[in-house]
């Protein structure tokens, strides 16, 4: 398998062995893969639940979106590189793993919607709210949700 | 009755031995820890970053607190409950672990670092609730609450690689 036999490549690379070697590193990185989840889920919990009509409904939906979509895609950028590292560091444990793979597929619907159904309203005039958000709310609030409970059971798998 | 008999009690209940026996068990109470934790963190983010100047989607800061603040009980009950779990289930190893202890004692300097705040410059509210920066006293309150909570997080996922049992 290619997949195996990449991972049995980066896992024995110079970078890989020195990132298991140093004990703090791999806790280190996991610490600021969860505080970039948690500015996620603090940002999308605001904007969907604005999204929903559940609060801050005094609020221009636009401006919500404006203030709290850039937190999500900076929180993005650096899951994906603290992600990258864990995976360089263990291998076997990441990509050889199916929670990681679904894991995956969850970030980028996440993504994909994202992109699709809020990143339009960072142009939307004040006082616009006819988006149907409210569904599209939900499915992505419980998607977030989804991620870390696989991304906790990639340690068990 | 000593500390030892006390915890070694805990870890006999029948509830912590499922959570030890049961290969799903642990994993999920730890996955509703971690979004618990990261719904406190993101909602205090959100909060301390207008205390320290950062704008929110509001500009009332009393507003804010009294809009977010909720989630964020709500949230760290449900940190607190899980986390509970985790620690009967081997209560005697998590006691006797240095990052556990300092996590409990960053999270009481986190909740003095607000009832401060709370007794202080959310008194005056009145007088800085639209100002943007806040005043000195709540901006301080702000980066210490940011801090706190990042070592509370730090401290939580080295418990993981420090903890003295392996299931």
């Amino acid at each position: 398998m290619f997949i195996q036999s990449f991972g049995e490549w980066l896992y024995d690379t110079p970078l890989s062995t020195t990132f298991r070697e140093i004990t703090w590193v791999i806790p280190a990185v996991q610490s600021i893969h969860i505080l970039a989840i948690a500015v996620v889920i603090g940002s999308a919990l605001v904007l969907e639940l604005r999204l929903a009509g559940l609060i801050a409904t005094d609020e221009d939906p636009g401006n919500v979106v404006r203030r709290y979509l850039p937190w999500i895609w900076k929180a993005l950028i650096v899951l994906l590189a603290s992600g990258t590292l864990l995976i360089v560091a263990e291998p076997a444990r990441t990509i050889g793993n199916t929670v990681f793979w679904v894991k995956m597929a969850l970030v980028l619907g996440a993504y994909l919607l994202t992109l699709a159904f809020r990143r339009p309203m960072l142009a939307s005039p004040v006082g616009n709210v006819a988006t149907p958000a409210k569904p599209i709310a939900f499915v992505l609030l419980l998607v977030w949700v989804a991620v870390i409970f696989c991304g906790r059971f990639i340690a068990y798998t | 009755m000593s500390l030892e008999t006390t915890l070694q009690q805990l870890y006999d209940l029948p509830i912590s031995s499922t959570i030890r026996e049961n290969v799903n068990a642990f994993p999920l109470i730890e996955s509703l820890h971690v979004l618990a934790i990261t719904l406190v963190f993101g909602t205090i983010l959100i909060v301390d970053l207008r205390l320290v100047g950062v704008a929110a989607h509001r500009r009332s800061a009393d507003r804010l607190i009294r809009e977010l603040l909720p989630y964020t009980w709500v949230a760290f009950a449900l940190a607190v409950i899980s986390g509970s779990l985790l620690f009967i289930s081997n209560a005697p190893a998590y006691a006797a672990n240095v990052e556990f202890q300092l996590k409990l004692v960053t999270i009481v300097l986190a909740g003095i670092n607000m009832a401060i705040f709370h007794s202080t410059a959310h008194r005056r509210i009145a007088d800085w609730d639209m100002d943007l920066p806040p005043p000195a006293a709540a901006r301080v309150s702000g980066l210490l609450s940011l801090a706190l909570w990042t070592v509370v997080i730090l401290l939580g996922r080295w418990i993981g690689f420090t903890l003295d049992v392996l299931f």
